[in-house]
């Protein structure tokens, strides 16, 4: 029952923490003075300039225009995106869907091969298998994504000739339906087989890209919790009861060692999102992370505002969701023993 | 040992403790040595320091402003090897050993500026919500609380776009996002030590708030805040790296990041040099003072220490 | 240079349901090879509780974990000896009930495979099945652990695993030992599935447990569930545990300290174990508490008449609870026999010394006795004496030569010059000659 109150009072700091986010975007978009640079072309005249300033309310004084944006965030009116020509809102959804196909692949990569090759060093340990891990996983952690996708292109696109730039090839991409955004997941719905190969082939480079740091950290939490957890009297105590080394392994050792590591994964989330920017820039991806770097450098300010909201809130969802998980695993952690 | 007078007191802070922790140094420096990846994360931290202090005696700096990449409009996009320019140069005839070795002292600049800046806030106001406590506690920590719930690469790219690219804007941001940590560090460290029975005891003696800081939050926040600044010295960089590959630092600098981006447009023709050889400095560097960052943590964890 | 002892032969050796050979387990490590088990040797009788006594370092708890080979071996290293274990099996007529063949235990020795309880060379004329536990391994090993030989921990909480209930943690011992009377109770009997055998004996695959979720097979799964509900229950319920059903669903850490010895005790005799070892089972518990595990330790002995090695550095303790003792020290067994025997009449310096050590009511007040120096390295032993350097009676030849553990009266041996002088011509160390 009580990690009920735990989650309820999680809950109830959300909306607190969300304000204040919205606060501090938004403040910093106004230090920089207007954000009306976006919508000016040089040619236009004063009246031009004070009608696009009433358009946008930047006339108003700034509570009003905090109050404006942030109610528009919340009724769906997201703003105008310079780079994009278009409402941010409409833009958002087909940004949205090519940005999480890359995550979710290079997520769920991470996360099986992380707790996989943790597991296997952290069971062998202080032996060959360990120490390679531990130099993956360092090395992972170290590594600037924009290097390693480079370097990849380098061997890959350029030398190999292998895998593609950009998202897929346009023609199979129109020749299907996309009811889900998730070019891969179409193709297996529409039962296009090539689309879906294409799709895949797309995907690799970067997802690998993105997945790689990622894998490195959820290695090295798994592989250490594992050897701490493999220290403990209760794993002596499994083994005297007569169960064999695998039972051992799987039900007292790896589950109790994936507690502290669903941490990690949650905290991983933040990274791969981080990631996005960068590896949609190098591989072309039409995402929103590629649409964010290009409203930053032209200072188009709705989009980043939306941006940054969009991925904030998600983050702190995401922390919520692996917060409660973590105290339903350690029952401890909650009724405070 | 403690005597009970107030040059008694002043004796424990100096003599005792001095002793205890210059011997302490010692112990941790003889540990660092002892293991293998702390020892190599060491190695390559000396290294690359080492070729960021010793910039303009390893190669010309360039005029005016050594922190721009030279030109030599007779020697663009050349591959490594070629004479003069041992690592190639890039599209602008920029040598890139001139941008590796420059590089290195930017770096150095900049982790040094956002990690002493960052450790110094986050102690002001951690040490401010531990000791003040109450409303003000709970203000900045949800200040803190707000400022963790953006991913810091997101929100550094964000204060970086607003003040404009710039360098020098590129550390205000990197400083903006990354103090919030210590603040946390110290603040724990304030209220623990708040909470610990021999703070009243110091009290009932007569030391006052501010020598309570000084002799006891302090000395052992160093730990973790240590950690972290190691941690910190690598990962600013390579944040800041990326923000600049992401095109928000001046165009021409001599930064590694600025360098790989630049290098990018060479790549479908095959040429490689000019993003490797930066990149591969920010992967040593972060690489190092993770290295080294670790192995702090394993030795001066008292956890790992007492389960030899 | 040692002083060979007596055979084997002269102890009786009857009735001895484990038997520690020459037992010698060392360490690798940096510092070099450190001899926590240096040749020991004793026999634990069916049915009797035997103490294990020693310092914190003197290999007490090394020798324990050997029997289930618990030492981890890098960096241990078995170095010799064995330990031989007289396996018992529920007894056929009643099925483990008790009665009168077996004497109300409900166990009986396995028959030797050699010779079908006849008598032959392997099993040493005992007709018994005898095996040495220091060279199993895989099945035949987990099938001994848990089941014929059960161990409880020092610090039940740290024991228990805190992700999971008192109850699977119990079920688990059912499941792997008692497969065939799970499915028994649940009505499923022989004619049970290979599915439901590899779901109650926990070897299901990924893919099996998906299917036993599945209303088909649910409610056999049910079923089994139940039965080993009731088993579980009925363990609990034997160690005094008030509202086992309860407490089953419970995590460790919600139950005191005393509840959480009492879960593992319950864990450990489920399987009705012919030897129980007991790490200092009440080490980390409250004092108050302590005195009712122990009583409950010694009732549940009893009633069951298994054989119980009791780990303690407390002498005053094993007292209470051990029909003999076994005095450790750094990797040996200085002296062993009869719990009153010994505590009326100790031989050996160290028990003595252990024994003055003990403060009591009636002794004047001022202070404590306590036995000089320290514990010595176990790196590189010299060939004297390992307790020379405390000794308050040593002499020349005990710097030189070790004593080896002799029989004095009786069952009562000890490893000291001063009660078995070497056959040399050499001054004899005595009790009324204090040498420092």
């Amino acid at each position: 029952m009580q990690i009920r109150d735990y989650v309820l009072r999680r809950l109830m700091v959300l909306p607190i923490l969300i304000i204040g986010t919205s606060l501090i975007v938004f403040t910093l978009t106004r230090i920089g003075g207007s954000p009306i640079g976006i919508y000016l072309s040089h040619e236009m005249t004063q009246d031009e300039v004070a009608e696009i300033e009433e358009r946008y309310g930047l006339d108003q004084p700034l509570p009003v225009q905090y109050l404006t944006w942030a109610g528009g965030m919340i009724t769906g009116d997201w703003g105008w995106s310079g780079v994009a020509a278009a409402p941010v809102r409409q833009v958002f959804p087909n940004k949205l869907g090519a940005t999480l196909e890359l995550a979710v692949a290079a997520g769920v990569v991470a996360v099986a091969l992380g707790i996989g090759l943790g597991t296997y060093g952290g069971s062998r340990r202080d032996r060959l298998p360990d120490h390679l891990t531990r130099v993956f996983s360092i090395s992972g952690a170290a590594m600037p994504i924009f290097w390693f996708g480079i370097l990849l292109l380098i061997v890959f696109w350029v030398g190999l000739g292998w895998a593609p730039i950009g998202r897929s090839n346009s023609n199979l991409f129109q020749s299907i339906a996309h009811p889900t955004g998730l070019y891969t997941v179409d193709a297996l719905l529409a039962g296009n087989w090539s689309a879906f190969v294409d799709a895949v082939w797309h995907l690799l480079l970067p997802a690998v890209t993105l997945g790689f740091g990622t894998t490195a950290i959820i290695t090295r939490m798994m592989r250490s919790s594992l050897v701490e957890t493999l220290s403990e009297e209760y794993v002596d105590a499994a083994r005297a009861k007569g169960l064999p080394e695998k039972l051992v392994l799987r039900r007292h050792a790896r589950r109790n060692a994936l507690i502290p590591t669903v941490t990690v994964i949650g905290l991983s989330f933040g990274f791969l999102l981080q990631g996005t920017v960068v590896v949609e820039i190098i591989f072309r991806w039409p995402g929103l992370g590629r649409w964010m770097a290009d409203a930053v450098l032209r200072g188009d300010q709705a989009t980043i505002m939306a941006y940054v909201m969009f991925t904030s809130v998600l983050f702190l969802m995401v922390n919520l969701v692996v917060d409660v998980t973590y105290a339903y695993l350690d029952r401890r952690v909650v009724l405070g023993a | 040992m403690a005597v009970d007078t107030a040059a008694g007191r002043s004796s424990r802070t100096l003599s005792g403790s001095l002793g205890t922790r210059l011997r302490r140094f010692g112990e941790i420096s003889r540990e660092v040595l002892r293991n293998p990846t702390t020892l190599i994360g060491l190695l390559l931290i000396v290294g690359m320091v080492a070729m960021a202090l010793f910039a303009p005696l390893l190669i010309e700096p360039n005029t005016p402003n050594p922190y721009q990449m030279p030109r030599d409009w007779g020697a663009l996009n050349e591959p490594p090897g070629t004479p003069g320019h041992i690592l190639g140069t890039t599209q602008q005839g920029g040598d890139v050993l001139y941008g590796v070795i420059w590089g290195a002292r930017t770096s150095l600049r900049l982790s040094l500026i956002v990690v002493s800046v960052t450790v110094v806030i986050g102690l002001i106001v951690g040490s401010l919500a531990g000791f003040v406590g109450g409303k003000v506690d709970e203000l900045l920590m949800r200040l803190v609380d707000v400022f963790l719930s953006i991913p810091e690469l997101i929100f550094a790219l964000a204060i970086a776009a607003v003040l404009g690219p710039s360098f020098g804007n590129i550390i205000l941001a990197l400083a903006a996002v990354f103090w919030v940590k210590y603040a946390r560090i110290i603040r724990g460290q304030v209220i623990h030590i708040k909470q610990n029975e021999y703070v009243d005891a110091a009290r009932v003696i007569g030391d006052s708030k501010l020598r309570i800081y000084m002799k006891d939050v302090l000395p052992n926040s160093i730990t973790p805040v240590v950690v972290q600044a190691t941690l910190d010295m690598g990962n600013v960089v390579l944040i800041g790296a990326t923000l600049s590959f992401i095109g928000l630092a001046e165009a021409g600098l001599a930064e590694w990041g600025v360098l790989v981006s630049q290098g990018q447009a060479g790549i479908s023709a095959g040429r490689w040099w000019a993003s490797t050889f930066p990149g591969l400095m920010v992967f040593l560097w972060a690489l190092a003072f993770n290295l080294l960052g670790d192995g702090f943590r394993d030795i001066l964890d008292p956890r790992t220490e007492s389960k030899r | 240079m040692t002083v060979s002892h007596a055979p084997e032969a002269e102890i009786d050796t009857t009735g001895a349901i484990a038997s520690v050979v020459g037992l010698r387990v060392h360490f690798e490590s940096k510092a070099g090879r450190v001899y926590a088990v240096d040749g020991v040797d004793f026999h634990i009788r069916d049915g009797e509780t035997l103490g294990l006594v020693g310092e914190t370092g003197c290999g007490k708890t090394v020798t324990a974990r050997s029997f289930l080979r618990l030492v981890p071996m890098p960096p241990g290293v078995h170095a010799g000896g064995s330990i031989y274990f007289r396996p018992h099996q529920p007894c056929p007529e009643c099925a483990g009930t008790g009665c009168e063949v077996c004497d109300d235990t409900g166990r009986l020795p396995v028959p030797c495979p050699v010779c079908g309880g006849e008598g032959c060379e392997t099993c040493g004329g005992s007709g018994n099945e005898t095996i040495d536990l220091t060279s199993l391994s895989g099945k035949a090993l987990h099938d001994i652990r848990g089941d014929r030989i059960a161990m409880i921990f020092q610090d039940p909480a740290k024991a228990l695993n805190p992700a999971l209930t008192v109850r699977s943690q119990i079920a688990e011992v059912y499941g792997q030992h008692r497969t065939e009377e799970v499915l028994q109770r649940a009505g499923l009997g022989s004619a049970a599935s290979m599915l439901m055998r590899r779901f109650v004996s926990q070897r299901s695959r990924l893919w099996e447990r998906a299917l036993l979720a599945m209303p088909p097979l649910r409610k056999k799964r049910m079923r089994v569930e139940r039965a080993i509900d009731d088993m579980v229950s009925a363990a609990l319920a034997e160690t005094q545990i008030p509202n086992p059903g309860n407490v089953m669903a419970r995590y460790p850490h919600e139950l005191s300290g005393g509840m959480k010895q009492r879960v593992m005790i319950a864990q450990a005799l489920a399987c009705n174990p012919d030897l129980l070892i007991a790490d200092e089972p009440t080490t980390a518990l409250d004092v108050t508490v302590q005195a009712r595990i122990i009583e409950l330790i010694k009732e549940l002995q009893a009633r069951r008449k298994s054989a119980v090695l009791y780990i303690s550095h407390d002498l005053s303790l094993v007292r209470r609870v051990c029909d003999r003792v076994a005095v450790m020290y750094a990797g040996r067994i200085v002296e062993i026999g009869g719990t009153e025997e010994i505590f009326a009449n100790p031989l050996h310096p160290y028990t003595r010394g252990l024994l003055a050590a003990i403060p009591s009511r009636s002794q004047s007040r001022g202070q404590l006795v306590a036995i000089r120096g320290t514990v010595p390295e176990l790196i590189d032993p010299p060939p004297s004496c390992r307790f020379v350097e405390r000794c308050s009676y040593a002499v020349a030849v005990c710097g030189e030569v070790d004593p080896g553990l002799e029989n004095v009266n009786g069952g009562h041996r000890v490893a000291c010059f001063i009660h078995n002088p070497p056959d040399m011509a050499v001054e004899v160390p005595s009790f009324s000659k204090v040498t420092s």
